[in-house]
């Protein structure tokens, strides 16, 4: 019998008085009344025999044997009886409200209306006062709920700006906003993450638009929700303590020359001290500050991610050795021998170390002049990242070094496309001069540094090169990484009166210009003219708090003699500001220089203000979608998703893993996919760690068959021969340049093309070279690029296989055809759900009385009684670990025996003490690289339809151990083949693998 | 166009490099190793009869776009076709087969130029290494003016 149809008895039953089945007690038991009380699963005692029960007739469905027998007589009070208890329930029935018990349930269909739900006039006379009452007392419990404070003040006052900005703060205590929050909050599907509130996605259309800008216009993102931290020091004592962060097999480090000048920005991966290749932290990107000259004392800004700064803080501490945390205020003081000029103005930086003086300072904000929104009090808070108390900066001891968090002081907005240099220049006006008055000193910064010939001349200079951007086609042309710094008029004053486009000019610089812009090209951008005012804390703090505020702007504007000319810009309204570059798609031979564009630095405060001036310049606005998209285009590794052995990207995986779970249970059961079926052992999370050893285990075996000879490789030469205790740890992603540089040509299918290369590159691949680098990355992971071949669209955490010599010979045959499938898996712990559900059944109905079991759950506790029927069954299956054997491409088992052989282990393991889902495998994973007829490399940890290409792409990682053992066994023209499978799918399909170095 | 990121051993005399193995022997390298990076070329303005040719679209497409631009609905007078190196070719191969479908309607006229590019050279061991290069280096490039002859 059904569950469903038990159910829909047991809820016609509901309102059946109980008494009416026990009120015939004289009448016989029928055949049928014992097949009534069998189904009916509320009835607790079988009615006994006797006379019969007419009402149960009426209530038969079908009447089987209805009017076989009907009495010879009845008696009279016991008929009477029985029919008073039958009117009795009927009355009861009728004057019982069931369900929904709406006033306008008595209403016909046809005579209700919506608004009677609100207006009771609308309704009836006769239905109105029970109408009322049921509103009223709806009312009731809705007020219980909400919150009595918000209908206290009225929207008045509520909106009132300190009152509002209570409340901004009250909402903002646990993730921080950005500067630009309220314009994103109206636009943008706001998700909280890393301690921050943060666009996602526009609530309007625009992928394919964003997309669009990035390639051929300009797109805008707020990135300030990343972190800057500040060194400062003298330049020999800054770099000998990051070198040990740092390796210079991943490219160039801290010390890269041309990044030490200032001239461009460098970005790196950073390892906990010493450990490189293990135990990476992350990536940041950091900047120098131009020499000043006289002194060795210098500024470096590095810039990271929120979720890596909690690890890289105290990593930066501990190699500075700068323990001792300094009071706020004093942090000024240490930033004076570099700050050249301005006077200090430190409003700010007393109230930091004070929480209380929050509201104060949202009612003098007027005489701070803060603007738009709060920023002092905003600073107040903190940021995202840190507790409130926590100190910002520290000091050493033993060394000079100074470590400065600045996180939130300076704001960083992305412009991406090649015409974002448009948009800049545009939008940014070099500083006009003031008139200086030498006598008098100003107390905004300005008109101080306009006294000081040398500055001015540097000024000049830098607008001169900023002037010559507008001349670029496109913001390629410039070397990647170069910095200019600049001071410009407020953007808010230039804002143009309608939204419009930038466009790049056509016409082109000519003579002298042209031949000055090709010196641009050539050289980038003087190192002299990479600094700015931004550097110096003080110059930083005058401008935040001498910002002009928007009504004061809007009242200057009102007042301007010829409505609408510009205003004459205001002593305090000049910036300094820096512009980096951003470089483009650099791997790789398609769509060279994607996605490259300009970041734009700013003092806290100026957010807004900078903001909206872009925005008017017809820039798309992203967010971290499209930031994700962006450097999924550009194929390179987005933190944290693509950072599976750092802390940080961990951490993302778990959170993820969580929030697929939960997805996936949301679903009716039903409606779920049986991963089991498809042979996806992990859906939600990718078992690196057991990729890499199984993998390690795979060339062992293999290794015992031949004999490994220790071969010289050009170049592959691993920093630590002799680290071999971390080794046996944990898995990390291999990132030395030279290994991936040889990796990505051996993955290359040979053509002509490639031949020519191949003069330069005489290592070809063979087994000695391979064993030598499976010696020396044991547990490495390569982040590699997939191209789908042909159809197939690869999803998130979709499988890499191996493709077997025959998948391959039928993809020669035939280009186009769409690749071999997964033979059905079976599902196992179903059956176990169905048999521990069975077994509990027949137990509990030999052991003890009858119990109903009136909530059937489709999942249960493993139930210990299972195990030895299971073991019966289960044949003696060779230890798992055998079937590594089998490591050449062709893995040809029967799925079902695995299984059982798996089932049994997993059985015998005895741990399954968890709730077992449908369709999802229980926790001790059997073999991930060979448990489907295809080896598994790796999977994919970003997949998507490329709008570039036309087709899917994918980003992911695979076991370098197994990728060189592929790469062994394909035939030259179709190397770096490999089979791609999404989790919900049992089809494979033919991919092409990029390694990206 | 060329293979934009390849290895080259530019001939740098300045520091002979030793660089000791992990096995300890001692492999001598080549005197500086540099990663080549080409710069895309410049972007030159685009009108909508331009039509730059590349060697990654499929020649069909391209001859068809030009076709179309010739007779669709935008009906040029004039097209302009540009090639740049190895492009070449084909840019003198889409004029000549327009003329040819035509029969005789068209008419071709070629300019030559020769256009800058830049190369950075990127060192692959950065900190020793001093400057990284960026020279420049010329390549020819075709201008074909396809028309129909004002009658």
């Amino acid at each position: 019998m059904s569950g469903a149809k038990d159910r829909m008895r047991h809820k016609k039953m509901k309102n059946q008085p109980s008494n009416v089945t026990f009120s015939d007690r004289g009448s016989g038991g029928r055949s049928y009344n014992r097949l009534e009380h069998m189904r009916g699963p509320s009835q607790h005692s079988r009615p006994q025999q006797g006379g019969h029960s007419s009402w149960m007739i009426g209530r038969q469905d079908g009447g089987i044997i209805a009017d076989q027998a009907l009495p010879k007589y009845i008696t009279a009070s016991l008929f009477a009886k029985a029919r008073a208890a039958e009117v009795n329930a009927m009355l009861r029935a009728v004057t019982k409200t069931t369900g929904s018990c709406h006033v306008f349930g008595a209403l016909p269909k046809h005579m209700r209306r919506r608004s009677m739900s609100h207006n009771t006039k609308r309704l009836p006379c006769r239905l109105r006062e029970a109408a009322h009452r049921m509103l009223a007392r709806s009312q009731q419990a809705g007020q219980k709920e909400k919150k009595e404070q918000s209908k206290t003040k009225s929207r008045r006052a509520r909106r009132r700006h300190g009152n509002l900005l209570l409340e901004f703060n009250r909402r903002q205590k646990k993730n921080k906003w950005l500067e630009t929050h309220i314009w994103h909050a109206k636009r943008f599907h706001m998700i909280k993450r890393w301690g921050y509130c943060l666009g996602d996605r526009p609530t309007y259309k625009c992928y394919r638009a964003s997309y669009r800008a990035m390639s051929t216009g300009c797109l805008l993102q707020d990135l300030s929700y990343y972190c800057c931290i500040e060194l400062q020091g003298p330049e020999e004592q800054l770099l000998s303590a990051l070198t040990k962060l740092t390796s210079k097999d991943t490219g160039p480090t801290f010390a890269a020359v041309q990044c030490v000048s200032g001239q461009r920005e460098g970005s790196i991966l950073l390892y906990r001290p010493d450990q490189y290749p293990h135990q990476p932290l992350g990536p940041v990107h950091f900047l120098w500050r131009p020499h000043s000259a006289k002194s060795t004392y210098r500024q470096l800004w590095i810039w990271a991610h929120p979720t890596l700064k909690q690890d890289l803080l105290p990593e930066l501490q501990s190699v500075c050795q700068c323990f001792e945390a300094m009071a706020p205020a004093t942090e000024a003081n240490t930033s004076k021998p570099q700050a050249e000029l301005g006077p200090a103005d430190h409003l700010t930086a007393p109230t930091l170390s004070d929480p209380s003086s929050k509201p104060q300072n949202s009612r003098k904000r007027k005489q701070e002049g803060g603007g738009y929104d709060n920023y002092p009090a905003k600073k107040i808070l903190g940021d995202g990242t840190r507790s409130l108390m926590t100190p910002v900066s520290w000091k050493s001891s033993k060394t000079d070094i100074v470590i400065i968090d600045l996180s939130m002081d300076v704001v960083r907005y992305r412009l991406i496309g090649p015409l974002s240099h448009t948009v800049l220049t545009e939008t940014l006006l070099p500083a006009t001069k003031c008139e200086v008055d030498t006598k008098v000193t100003s107390p905004f910064w300005w008109p101080e540094q306009c006294k000081n010939k040398e500055s001015m001349s540097l000024h000049e200079q830098q607008a001169d090169v900023f002037q010559l951007l507008k001349g670029l086609h496109s913001t390629s042309e410039l070397p990647a990484g170069c910095v200019l710094g600049l001071t410009v008029d407020d953007p808010r004053l230039t804002l143009p009166k309608k939204k419009g486009k930038a466009a790049s000019d056509l016409q082109g610089p000519q003579g002298v210009e042209e031949e000055r812009r090709r010196e641009l090209a050539l050289r980038g951008i003087p190192a002299p003219c990479a600094n700015s005012a931004l550097w110096v804390h003080s110059v930083r703090d005058n401008v935040t708090n001498n910002k002009v505020s928007e009504q004061d702007l809007n009242r200057m504007k009102r007042e301007l003699l010829v409505p609408g000319s510009m205003l004459p810009t205001p002593p305090e309204g000049r910036v300094p500001i820096l512009l980096v570059h951003q470089a483009g798609k650099q791997h790789g031979e398609e769509r060279q220089d994607w996605g490259c564009g300009w970041d734009l630095l700013l003092p806290k405060g100026w957010g807004m203000a900078f903001w909206v001036p872009l925005v008017y310049r017809g820039v798309r606005v992203g967010g971290l979608q499209m930031s994700l998209k962006h450097s999924q285009n550009k194929g390179m590794p987005h933190f944290p998703h693509d950072f599976p052995d750092c802390p940080a990207g961990n951490c993302f995986q778990e959170q993820q893993e969580i929030e697929l779970l939960e997805k996936f249970k949301r679903r009716p059961p039903s409606k779920r996919t049986n991963y089991i079926k498809h042979g996806c052992l992990a859906p939600f999370r990718c078992p690196w760690q057991q990729l890499a050893e199984e993998w390690e285990d795979i060339v062992k075996h293999n290794g015992e068959n031949s004999k490994p000879q220790p071969a010289k490789i050009e170049g592959a030469i691993s920093p630590v021969g002799d680290n071999n205790t971390s080794q046996k740890s944990a898995f990390a992603v291999l990132r030395s340049r030279k290994v991936l540089r040889q990796m990505s040509f051996w993955c290359r299918p040979s053509s002509a093309h490639t031949r020519r290369v191949t003069r330069s590159f005489p290592t070809m691949l063979n087994h000695a070279i391979a064993m030598q680098l499976q010696e020396q990355w044991r547990r490495f992971l390569v982040w590699v690029r997939i191209c789908v071949l042909g159809k197939g669209l690869p999803t998130l955490h979709a499988m890499l296989c191996v493709p077997t010599a025959e998948d391959l010979q039928q993809l020669r045959g035939d280009p186009q055809c769409s690749g071999p499938k997964e033979p059905r898996h079976k599902d196992h712990i179903h059956h176990l759900l169905k048999k521990s559900k069975r077994c509990k059944a027949t137990l509990d109905c030999s052991s003890a009385a009858i119990k109903e079991d009136s909530s059937p759950t489709p999942k249960k506790e493993q139930d210990p009684g299972i195990n030895s029927k299971e073991e019966q069954q289960s044949c003696p299956t060779p230890p798992l670990k055998d079937t590594h054997l089998i490591t050449s491409t062709t893995v040809n088992k029967d799925p079902a025996f695995i299984l059982t052989g798996e089932s049994s282990t997993v059985m015998g393991s005895g741990d399954l003490s968890g709730v077992l889902e449908r369709g999802l495998w229980p926790e001790p994973l059997p073999s991930v690289s060979s448990h489907c007829s295809r080896v598994t490399l790796g999977w994919v940890t970003q997949g998507d339809f490329s709008m570039a290409t036309g087709r899917g792409e994918a980003l992911g990682f695979v076991s370098l151990v197994g990728l060189l053992h592929m790469l062994l066994s394909q035939p030259a023209d179709k190397r770096g083949t490999v089979l791609l499978r999404n989790p919900s799918s049992l089809q494979y399909r033919f991919a092409q693998l990029h390694v990206e170095a | 166009m060329a293979d934009p990121r390849s290895q080259v051993s530019a001939s740098v005399p300045q520091k002979p490099l030793g660089f000791s193995a992990s096995e300890g022997t001692t492999i001598e390298m080549d005197p500086m190793e540099y990663t080549l990076r080409k710069r895309l070329p410049r972007k030159l303005p685009k009108r909508r009869n331009d039509v730059y040719i590349n060697m990654k679209t499929d020649f069909k497409a391209q001859l068809a776009r030009c076709q179309k631009l010739l007779d669709g609905g935008a009906g040029h007078r004039e097209i302009c076709i540009h090639g740049l190196g190895l492009a070449i070719n084909r840019a003198i191969n889409i004029a000549l087969q327009l003329q040819a479908f035509s029969q005789g309607a068209l008419q071709l006229a070629a300019n030559t130029s020769t256009v800058e590019l830049i190369d950075d050279l990127e060192p692959d061991d950065p900190d020793e290494a001093g400057e990284p290069l960026t020279r420049t280096r010329n390549n020819s490039a075709i201008h074909i003016k396809v028309f129909y002859p004002s009658a």
